[in-house]
């Protein structure tokens, strides 16, 4: 297609020109936004073409003469790929004000959504624990029921933890639920990571997959920070499920600390690498986040107070606890030793467990295998810290486990168990 | 004049009986060897005649032609040396022909005419036909453990010469050597020297904590099931597979025989005994080739590491750094017990019933699964579990992970039971193994299968349950009834496998997880 040929064809929406745009080499946010400083998308880009060959343009001239605008425009078209431009109809308002906010905007799904509902960002750690995905996926659920549209990246663990809560959430069919937003960072043909594929679909089925990069973008290492900006302006709430310390989910909080936007953190084990940059923010003072309501009291949806409104699951922790105390006493004695890493609850239960041992070969097919709940605790441990805490055989621990996963009170990847 | 001479050469770890044919005629003088010799035999003719000469013994100028039937196998090595220079002394009339009939001869020549050491005597031995074998010095507690037969040694040409001629008597033979020389018919019925378990040096007693590791380790010895242990680096794996020749029985005085003739086929030194009685610990690092873990070689069929470990255990430490090659030319002699190399040269089968002990890290960075450690990947996670092929992985009965053992244990009083109480049951279970007809539980087939693990209902529903969940597949069901069926003769030999039993199996390949990838969903 000709220089000429691409600036007089009249029958391409704008749209279509500020795609190109955006596809030009080494256009970030910035330059992008400089290109289209009062001036609509099609005379950008005739100026681009026109610009002299010395200019320090002269690359995006020779890549705009043979860029195929319309060929991508249908390309996009076809697969339901939409554009929003800086100031154009449908764009979020939510961004319109945003000191970031990026000059164009390509959609997968209806964009009008993000306008609709509170919104809340949910960001965290790839190589998350259990217990991360866990809360996330809760957290998403229960967001998405009550009409707050979850905002992530839908990058592993954390981020597709929490989309899955939402879309499921969303899919429940309550009346007030919220369809997921997500905001990616590479080209919107092409799912990242692979695996996530199917999710993807489900959001964009169900809410509106964002990004800011053009179709046929390869995956740049520096479109995930400028990502991580439109994820937090896009917020009201950022919460941050799991975090290492110097994770990359701290990007998103920066972001949105500068934006004034209120950050929550999920509270984890200090001895869990994953949730101490989390841990960290906390005590940094981000507010703490141990369910929906602590999230709905920070956008202003619900009361705080002392008063019972907060309904807490039991999950039998006050009956830990008072085992716990009663153990301690018992054991003042003999003291714990430095660096043990099990849980407190644990070590009662499995001093307790040594003194007694609750699996007696007669006794075990009649316990209520409350001994194995409490050797396992609520942290994810292994046959052999089970073993080690309770003191009794490989096939009496065995045969209880996989008693208890068939009850649903335990799950296992095999070598590590954990409660549900 | 003819002289025929009995002697031996080796085609892997496997004697074959050569006849020395040798004949001194009229003629230009010369020396031809014929018969399929290799490099080193060829070579002899320069040796025998620097001996003879410096023994003091004449060198027939005659034309000598020396060859080694049956000529279609190759013959490798240098001990025909020996049994060329007596044939060469009979045919050309210095010995009496009378006096060297019915014996056999193997043995290395120096210039100096003294005898040297012949590697793989213990099948040489075997081999040779003819009531006696004279053998070098070195070689006379070998060459007796392989045959029944009386041996007799000698130092030197010199020696043999005049003990043959009668002039002297035969020298006698230095200690170290059983009485197994002269007029002892009792060949290998007299059995090995037993080994202690925790003669070997490392007790079990000496690993801290571990109760998961050291539990499988004893399933693997009593059932002879192959073991992989999966950990992060210091956990202690290693520590854990060089416990374990020490749990398993001693050899039997077949099998010592076997394993006695690999070591010495392949050159490695006996002990002093003759035979080895301990079953072998080998550990190749990850760096070996196909060739030297299977066996073979360009020169000679040596036999490989897993031939040296055959009876005992092969170690394979880091085992995700073995190239995938190397590690896929273990399944076939995992199934089947013995390995066959073929070359162009020939073909040999090695014994190879050796039991697998694996070591390697969940993932790249080494601390996989141990909750929010591990920072790989799942992509890096896939590939570095993929680098042990499926049906590699298949053949491990046993697979736990292996953690750090706590700080409080370090310090503990270790309060583990030493090798010999585990030992004890091992024994035990290896015994009821051997009243089903089989060596252990792991060589039960799928007929003997059904009749000797019987389950029970509770463990029929536990194991129809992971079938359903696809968590197990029908080879899989297989093994772990194999493990359950050692479970239940560790816990007083149960007739019916019980729901115990069967957990207990499933917890012991539990292990196979830590290397699956996304294991966190």
């Amino acid at each position: 297609m000709t220089a000429d040929g691409a600036c007089h064809d009249r029958t391409l929406p704008e749209a279509a020109y500020a795609a190109a745009l955006a596809g030009l080499p080494d256009v970030g946010p910035t330059r992008l936004r400089r290109l289209l400083d009062g001036a609509e998308p099609s005379q950008a880009w005739a100026r681009v073409l026109a610009s002299h060959p010395l200019d320090t343009g002269r690359r995006w001239r020779a890549v705009a003469q043979r860029t195929d605008v319309a060929g991508n425009w249908s390309t996009m078209g076809r697969l339901g790929i939409g554009v929003l431009v800086l100031g154009g109809p449908r764009y979020p308002v939510a961004l319109e004000s945003d000191p970031g906010a990026p000059a164009v905007l390509f959609h997968l799904g209806d964009p009008t959504v993000i306008d609709d509902m509170p919104r809340v960002g949910i960001v965290g750690t790839r190589t998350a624990t259990r217990y991360g995905l866990g809360v996330a996926a809760q957290l998403g659920a229960e967001l998405a029921a009550t009409g707050v549209a979850v905002v992530s990246g839908l990058a592993l663990g954390v981020d597709s933890a929490a989309h899955e809560g939402a879309v499921a959430g969303w899919e429940s069919g309550r009346p007030t639920s919220a369809p997921p937003v997500a905001v990616v960072a590479g080209g919107l043909d092409s799912p990242y990571p692979k695996a996530g594929a199917r999710l993807w679909e489900r959001v964009a089925g169900t809410g509106v997959v964002l990004s800011e990069s053009p179709i046929g973008t390869g995956l740049e290492r520096w479109r995930f920070p400028k990502r991580n900006r439109i994820l937090a302006a896009l917020s009201e709430v950022l919460i941050v499920v799991e975090c290492h310390q110097q994770g990359g989910s701290l990007h998103t909080v920066r972001a949105a600390m500068s934006r004034g936007i209120s950050v929550g953190a999920v509270p984890g084990s200090i001895r869990s690498p994953a949730s101490a940059g989390t841990n960290d923010l906390l005590a940094d003072g981000c507010f703490p986040v141990r369910d929906v309501t602590d999230v709905m009291v920070a956008l202003g949806l619900a009361r705080a107070g002392l008063s019972p409104v907060r309904q807490r699951r039991p999950r039998g922790r006050s009956e830990t606890r008072a085992r716990t105390r009663d153990a301690a006493g018992g054991e003042r004695g003999s003291g714990t030793p430095a660096g043990d890493s099990r849980p407190i609850g644990a070590i009662a239960a499995a001093s307790a467990g040594e003194a007694e041992r609750p699996c007696g070969r007669v006794g075990v097919h009649e316990t209520a295998s409350g001994w194995l709940l409490d050797a396992i605790g609520w942290e994810r441990c292994s046959v052999d810290q089970i073993l080690r805490r309770t003191g009794c055989s490989l096939a009496e621990v065995s045969v209880e486990l996989e008693r208890l996963a068939a009850r649903g009170d335990l799950r296992s990847d095999g070598a590590w168990w954990e409660r549900v | 004049m003819i002289a025929v001479v009995p002697s031996a050469t080796l085609v892997g770890a496997v004697g074959q009986p050569v006849l020395v044919e040798v004949h001194v005629s009229n003629g230009l003088p010369g020396f031809t060897v014929v018969g399929l010799p290799d490099a080193a035999v060829r070579e002899s003719r320069d040796r025998v005649r620097s001996a003879l000469l410096s023994s003091g013994l004449p060198w027939p100028l005659r034309r000598v032609t020396v060859n080694l039937a049956p000529s279609s196998v190759r013959k490798g090595g240098c001990g025909l040396d020996l049994p060329i220079a007596v044939g060469l002394l009979v045919a050309s009339g210095e010995l009496p022909a009378h006096r060297t009939e019915g014996m056999a001869f193997i043995g290395e020549l120096g210039l100096d005419g003294s005898l040297r050491h012949v590697p793989g005597m213990i099948a040489l031995a075997g081999a040779v036909t003819g009531r006696s074998l004279v053998v070098p010095g070195d070689d006379a507690g070998e060459a007796a453990a392989g045959r029944p037969g009386p041996v007799r040694a000698t130092e030197s040409l010199r020696e043999l010469v005049d003990a043959l001629s009668e002039r002297q008597p035969w020298p006698t033979v230095r200690s170290g050597v059983p009485e197994r020389d002269g007029k002892d018919h009792g060949g290998s019925s007299a059995g090995p020297i037993q080994c202690g378990g925790a003669s070997s040096g490392a007790d079990l007693a000496e690993v801290c904590g571990q109760r998961l590791g050291r539990r499988a380790l004893e399933v693997a010895a009593a059932g002879g099931h192959h073991l992989l242990l999966v950990g992060p680096p210091g956990s202690g794996k290693t520590m854990l597979a060089e416990r374990l020749p020490g749990l398993l029985p001693s050899l039997g005085s077949e099998e010592a025989l076997e394993v006695s003739r690999v070591h010495s086929a392949a050159g490695l030194p006996l002990p002093p005994g003759g035979l080895i009685a301990c079953p072998p610990f080998r550990a190749p690092h990850h760096s070996a080739s196909a060739v030297s873990l299977v066996g073979g070689g360009t020169w000679s069929m040596r036999p490989g590491e897993i031939s040296l470990a055959d009876h005992g255990v092969l170690f394979l430490d880091e085992m995700g750094e073995f190239p995938a090659v190397v590690l896929d030319a273990l399944r076939q002699p995992l199934e089947e017990g013995v390995v066959r190399i073929s070359r162009a040269r020939g073909t040999a089968t090695f014994p190879a019933r050796f039991l697998l002990v694996g070591a390697m890290n969940p993932c790249p960075c080494g601390e996989g699964g141990a909750p929010g450690a591990c920072r790989c990947s799942d992509a890096a996670r896939a590939r570095y579990a993929r680098r042990i092929s499926a049906p590699l992985l298949d053949r491990f009965d046993l697979a736990v992970s292996v953690s750090r053992p706590d700080p409080d244990e370090m310090f503990g009083q270790g309060g583990g039971e030493p090798t010999t109480v585990v030992r004890g049951r091992v024994l035990a279970v290896r015994a009821l193994a051997a009243g089903r007809g089989v060596r252990s539980n792991a060589d039960l087939g799928s007929a003997s299968l059904s009749v000797h693990t019987r389950l029970t209902p509770p463990a029929k529903a536990l194991l129809e349950h992971h079938l359903r969940a696809g968590r197990l597949s029908a080879r899989g069901l297989h093994r772990i009834r194999r493990v359950a069926r050692t479970l239940a003769d560790l816990d007083d030999a149960a007739e019916l496998i019980d729901e115990e039993h069967a957990a207990e199996a499933l917890a012991l390949r539990s292990g196979r997880s830590a290397l699956a990838i996304g294991s966190l969903r």
